[in-house]
């Protein structure tokens, strides 16, 4: 009485559920019990079928469905990762986006020219030489005499070369020597050189410069890329070690830049446009960067409503050398996108107006498993070294200036500075050009494994623009325009702005609709199990209680019937033993010829039979008197909505 | 007592079978439904017996579930997209074409010569102050310029800005001003005054930081006001003729003219002329890529003929758009520039869209609550279309009269100064009004066919240095029949227009869940889980109208027990009633098979070792001699089982 509860309610448990065995004796019988009972087609066909040629064609018939089903299972779970592409088109007031305006010319070329003057003065001399050109007559006498006089830095750094191309020797421009070129040959315009064209290829040679046999020559078929490339280069050099704040001041600034500002109706000024310094565009402003918090939307399309901008671009004060178009240019960028205005930004022609019309369309598409595209760049072994939204123009550049630092020591000037880095220039990195253009080599031959590691981002807003020009001003109006101008820009009167100093820009929204772009899962899991439902049913009528069933007579029953059947075996072993060492013949009968007629469970289970199994059972052998057989009635009451269960139970007993 | 006979007799035609009570019919069911888990239940062992009840239970939930989200997912009638690309046999777009410039200064000159006079005389005195006095001129009349001035304001200090009118305080303004320097002049800011009547206190200024900003938003009021009053006959004179405009035109191999362009006014452009818009012909196939089988078209936009403050840009404005809609050139035109050929490939980018209740949009506008005022010019709705109508009506509404730039609602006038003085203030605030755009916004709705015709734009500049006399020279004699050159490089634009290789980029949606869809997917869940199919709804509906049937008897019983007890209470002992009779006669058979059922089912639940089966039933469990009375056997259970006492 002193059993714990815990006990008790197992002992209760144990009594009102007890533990049985499979139903049959036998793997055969449990076979057939299956197939008679299961909820598949096919099965009872086997059993129920009579001949052989019935039966096996019926076993052939439940395998190839059973086979079927496996194979479009095995199809549905493949396909499983599939998306489907939606296009909504939404009316609705429309978020400006970001518009990015530089001039061409990034520093004013007068303020430049305490930086500069010494590489002109080269530059020139250089245009002398190898073509024949000078500015002013009276110039070229002087200069050339100049030449031996000074020591010229930029070419003894990196020597400009006449490459006779068959002799492999270079011409050095400075001393007028011939040499052997060494080292390997890299023609920057194409990679087939014209042998057949006798003309002579300028390029410069970088060598290591710790080890000074190793040298690289990179030639142009044309001097003119040739002097640019090589004028960029010291240009370069000279810029990463002027400071920022001193670079500011001597780019544009706001009021230089904007001559009139109009957007969505209303009058705009510099305060809405945001300062942001590009190393090779200089000063450029930002319209509607959001930067102060408010990110300015149009709730009208048209020309009219947008933004509209007159930009004075001081033409004379272009840099001859460095750049050699005049105008502005300009990007469309969401606000928390980076201005990669030197890979993809608009140039904007003077005296013209260009009219920009938009259409903005954003994309989605699904990450992983469904496509190898990345939110937000995190999981991206790269870090983001421009302090904006992840995309994969700034996966690649802060890729290669990351590698750049590693192998060179020094960051290349157009990008950003990493943490505890320094940009290149000759007097603590004398190695860096060499260096450069080695790792640029693999960059673009995808050798440096950033392309790799870089993937695209999942969502992007795209605005689609379409660029039309007409004559600005037009002649009838160009005399009061121009001088209304330059009341605005509060210049003296009488030097009236010239119309090839200016650019008239309008971007507008063509229209509001947002053309959105999403991918969608094609298959959820409710529509799998929908679709797993509709091939078990369609071939076998077949559903989870089916693979449950399954389960329990295939793996279940059959390995406790073969287990029962073992271990009687060695039971049977075990008492034939001790009967030979009693020298006793075996008596008794052996459950198992009992069969069916004698379900062993019965025997050995303390279970209480079932309904079912109460009907298998024999009628008690020691009834003691005789009886008289029951009226058969009953009958009658078979012949009700029983009649479906009874036969089988009854056939079984027969069995 | 006749209801329930009837009842009963119905009962028992309705079902031979289900049995009496609940559990019978229960027990039936499980043993005889089509889904697979129910007969489970009743067919195992007791353990087995709770796990497939509980297994049943989990996965008719779950059947349940899936149902619910798979008809969420129909009613949110998702759609999916398909895209084609291709070239076929398009209709080529119609092309309108305008002059930047809407009418020729030479004609309007009449009209705006008082207005050129005004805005040079301030501009001179805006730009030169020092020796503006000296200037002779004709006296202006300023009653123009007092019903919308310009005047300076000086925004050095914030909270009190300084305004000066030009005309009239220029003598002690000009005279404070004249000892300041250039760098203080340069804080002058230009501006518009707008007065709600003239004369009256309630003004706005509208500010501007540029001064040629100021000046043409000035002379575009005061020229809209001007020209309003204008008839549209006189309008159309003023503007450029078609015989003017259209030197040369080529469609594919064909020749056209000016006479394929139908004329259309445009309150922003003046006469703009469209070809191919398909309102009185079948619009133009264009069945070949290339700029041979496109439109080619010459035209003279003579730029030295332009209002000089009204259009600064020069060039001309052309659009493509479809059939019989209207041309929006703000929104959509493009510019082509003076002395260039410009070239435009086209592809058409189609989307079509399933209409409600798959996305918000309209088929044809008819549903929208905003009158489309450009109805009257018989072209088909668009939501350019219906913000300008909605915009107009409100204008027309709140002002009292119609903007200029806009069709004119029925019985209404165009604004003008002299008629609605205070139109212009009353026009600036509505346009900057934020409300007023957003609830435009909300009432018009986009179309569900939505067609852009993507352009890739290249240009040259033509006619080329070698080629440009003799053009000039055949242009001008076949406009003119002289030969005289009257065409230069500032006037002649040549465009060409044709479809790109690929002509078409079509969006079409297709609805993603049909019903269909949603009877397979049901399907489909059902018979996964429970192997079940729609028969097996109709059997367990069955069941329940069997078992509200067991259940309508039962309360009929019920209340006859009721009725009995009440009467057995008057009279001890009634006998009974016929009817009585006959339902315990109608009852007898179910009622022993009830008496069975009941058996086997307390066998199997209950675990009576010592009688079970059929043969057991029959045998009473003591030794004794055999039951003979036979009918025992079916009085018995009216006795115990009578649906009487089964509601005591």
């Amino acid at each position: 009485a002193a059993t714990a509860p815990g006990k008790k309610i197992t002992a209760r448990l144990k009594r009102t559920l007890p533990v049985r065995g499979p139903q049959a004796p036998t793997l055969s019988e449990l076979m057939r019990w299956y197939c008679l009972n299961t909820n598949t087609h096919g099965c009872r066909r086997i059993v129920v079928s009579r001949g052989r040629l019935r039966r096996l064609l019926w076993i052939l018939l439940t395998l190839s469905a059973v086979g079927l089903i496996l194979w479009q299972c095995a199809e549905l779970l493949m396909n499983y990762y599939s998306a489907s592409v939606s296009v909504t088109v939404q009316f609705q007031k429309l978020t400006f986006p970001a518009v990015t305006i530089c001039n061409i010319n990034p520093y004013k070329y007068s303020a430049m020219k305490e930086y500069l003057s010494e590489l002109d003065k080269e530059t020139k001399k250089a245009l002398e030489t190898f073509y024949g050109f000078s500015e002013g007559k009276s110039k070229v006498r002087r200069s050339v005499d100049d030449w031996n006089g000074t020591g010229s830095d930029f070419f003894q750094q990196i020597p400009l070369l006449k490459v006779e191309d068959f002799s492999r020797t270079a011409t050095e421009l400075h001393s007028g020597q011939k040499r052997r070129v060494e080292g390997s040959v890299f023609h920057k315009d194409s990679s087939i050189v014209n042998s057949g064209d006798s003309n002579d290829i300028i390029g410069f040679q970088l060598c290591d410069a710790n080890n000074s046999s190793e040298c690289a020559l990179y030639t142009f078929s044309s001097g003119v890329n040739a002097i640019q490339e090589w004028y960029k280069l010291h240009y370069m050099n000279i810029m990463a070690q002027i400071p920022l704040e001193t670079k500011e001041k001597l780019s544009y600034s706001a009021d230089d830049l904007i001559l009139t500002c109009f957007f969505d109706g209303l009058s705009c000024d510099k305060r809405h446009f945001t300062r942001f310094h590009h190393p090779l565009h200089g000063n450029c402003y930002t319209f509607n960067s959001g930067e102060n918090g408010t990110i300015l939307s149009t709730s009208t399309g048209g020309s009219e409503y947008g933004l509209h901008v007159v930009l004075y671009i001081d033409e004379a004060d272009y840099n001859p050398f460095l750049v050699t178009s005049t105008g502005a240019k300009i990007i469309v960028h969401d606000q928390d996108e980076y201005p990669f205005i030197e890979d993809i930004g608009t140039e904007i022609e003077t005296a013209a107006v260009t009219s920009i019309g938009m259409h903005f369309t954003r994309s989605r598409k699904l990450s992983k498993p469904y496509s190898d595209c990345t939110e937000t760049g995190a999981d991206i072994p790269v870090e983001n070294l421009y302090n904006k939204s992840y995309s994969l123009q700034i996966c690649l550049h802060s890729c290669f200036q990351k590698a750049m630092v590693d192998s060179c020591g020094c960051a290349q000037y157009a990008q950003p500075l990493p943490p505890g880095a320094e940009y290149c220039n000759y007097k603590k990195n004398p190695n860096w050009m060499y260096c450069y253009y080695r790792l640029h080599e693999k960059f673009v031959k995808e050798q440096l494994g950033c392309q790799q590691i870089c993937k695209d981002a999942c969502s992007f807003k795209e605005w689609a623009l379409t660029t039309s020009i007409a004559q600005w001003p037009s002649i009838v109006s160009e005399d009061w325009m121009l001088r209304v101008l330059s009341w605005d820009k509060g210049q003296k009167l009488n030097k009236k702005l010239n119309k090839t100093d200016l650019v008239n820009l309008m971007v507008f929204y063509k229209d509001l609709n947002e053309r959105f772009i999403s991918e969608n899962p094609t298959n959820t899991l409710v529509i799998l199990l929908s679709n797993f439902g509709g091939q078990l049913g369609l071939w076998m009528s077949c559903s989870v209680v089916c693979v449950i069933e399954i389960v329990e007579v295939f793996l279940i029953d059959s390995l406790s019937i073969v287990l029962r059947r073992q271990w009687q075996k060695a039971k049977k072993w075990w008492s034939h033993r001790q009967r030979a060492r009693a020298g006793k013949a075996p008596q008794g009968s052996d459950p198992e010829r009992q069969g069916h007629d004698n379900p062993t469970p019965v025997s050995i289970d303390e279970d209480l039979p079932t309904f079912t199994t109460a009907l298998r059972l024999p009628l008690p052998q020691d009834s003691p008197l005789p009886r008289t057989p029951p009226p058969n009635y009953s009958t009658l009451h078979l012949d009700t909505a029983f009649t479906e269960q009874l036969p089988d139970t009854l056939e079984l007993g027969q069995h | 007592m006749k209801l329930k006979k009837y009842l009963v007799r119905a009962l028992h035609r309705l079902q031979k079978g289900p049995g009496y009570t609940y559990k019978e019919l229960l027990v039936w069911y499980c043993d005889n439904t089509n889904t697979h888990g129910p007969k489970r239940i009743i067919k195992e062992g007791p353990k087995k017996k709770l796990i497939w009840f509980f297994l049943t239970l989990l996965f008719a939930s779950l059947v349940f579930w899936q149902w619910g989200i798979l008809i969420n997912t129909y009613l949110s009638y998702n759609v999916t997209s398909s895209l084609s690309i291709g070239f076929k046999t398009m209709k080529f777009p119609a092309v309108t074409v305008c002059n930047a410039n809407p009418f020729k200064y030479s004609e309007v000159k009449p009209l705006l010569k008082e207005l050129d006079r005004l805005i040079e005389a301030a501009l001179e005195r805006i730009l030169q102050p020092e020796n503006s006095s000296d200037t002779v001129s004709p006296p202006l009349d300023l009653e123009l310029w007092n019903q919308i001035p310009l005047v300076l304001i000086d925004e050095q200090d914030k909270d009190n800005p300084v305004i000066l009118d030009i005309f009239e305080t220029n003598q002690t303004a000009v005279g404070n001003e004249r000892g300041m320097d250039n760098e203080t002049r340069k804080k002058y800011k230009l501006a518009v005054k707008l007065c709600s009547h003239p004369g009256s206190e309630n003004c706005t200024y509208r500010n501007f930081s540029s001064a040629a900003q100021a000046v043409t938003e000035w002379y575009v009021l005061q020229s809209t006001s001007i020209l309003s009053k204008v008839p549209l006959h006189d309008r159309i004179r003023m503007g450029y003729q078609a015989e003017d405009m259209i030197l040369a035109c080529l469609y594919g191999a064909e020749p056209c003219n000016y006479k394929n362009f139908t004329q259309i006014y445009h309150p922003d452009h003046g006469n703009c002329y469209i070809f191919n818009w398909g309102m009185d012909e079948e619009a133009l196939n264009s069945s070949n890529p290339g700029a041979e089988f496109g439109l080619k078209l010459i035209l003279d936009i003579s730029q030295q003929d332009y209002i000089p403050y009204l259009s600064s840009a020069a060039g001309a404005r052309l659009m493509l758009h479809q059939q019989k809609s209207f041309p929006f050139l703000k929104d959509q035109g493009i510019y082509a520039m003076a002395g260039t050929e410009t070239s435009i490939g086209v592809l058409v980018d189609e989307l079509e869209r399933m209409g409600y209740p798959y996305s918000d949009c309209t088929m044809n506008g008819s549903d929208v609550p905003v009158k489309n005022l450009y109805s009257q010019y018989n072209t088909s709705y668009s939501i350019q279309a219906c913000l300008r109508s909605c915009f107009q009506n409100h204008m027309v509404e709140i002002c009292g009269c119609g903007h200029y730039m806009f069709p004119l609602p029925e019985g209404v006038n165009y604004c003008n100064n002299e008629d609605y003085p205070g139109w212009a203030y009353c026009y600036s605030l509505l346009r900057s009004s934020i409300k007023q755009r957003q609830i435009c916004i909300d009432s018009c709705k986009e179309t569900c066919n939505d067609t852009q015709y993507k352009m890739t734009i290249s240009m040259a500049d033509w006619p080329s240095e070698a080629s440009e006399d003799w053009i000039f020279h055949i242009l001008s004699y076949e406009r003119d029949m002289s030969t005289n050159v009257t065409l230069d490089r500032n006037g002649v634009i040549k465009l060409n227009i044709y479809f790109q290789e690929y002509n078409y980029h079509t969006i079409s949606e297709s609805a993603a869940t049909t019903i269909v869809w949603l009877l397979s997917s049901l399907g489909g869940q059902f018979g996964f889980w429970m192997g079940g199919s729609v028969l097996c709804l109709v059997e367990f509906g069955e069941i329940i109208i069997d078992s509200l049937w067991i259940t309508i008897i039962h309360l009929i019983s019920w209340c006859k027990g009721l009725q009995q007890r009440r009467a057995r209470a008057r009279y001890p002992d009634v006998p009974p009633t016929v009817s009585e009779l006959v339902e315990a006669h109608t009852n007898l058979g179910f009622q022993h098979e009830t008496g069975l059922v009941e058996a086997h089912t307390n066998l199997g639940f209950q675990h009576e070792a010592g009688g079970a089966g059929p043969g057991a039933q029959a045998l009473p469990p003591e030794p004794g001699t055999p039951p003979p009375n036979y009918d025992s056997l079916r009085v018995q259970p009216l006795d115990t089982l009578s649906p009487d006492s089964d509601t005591d």
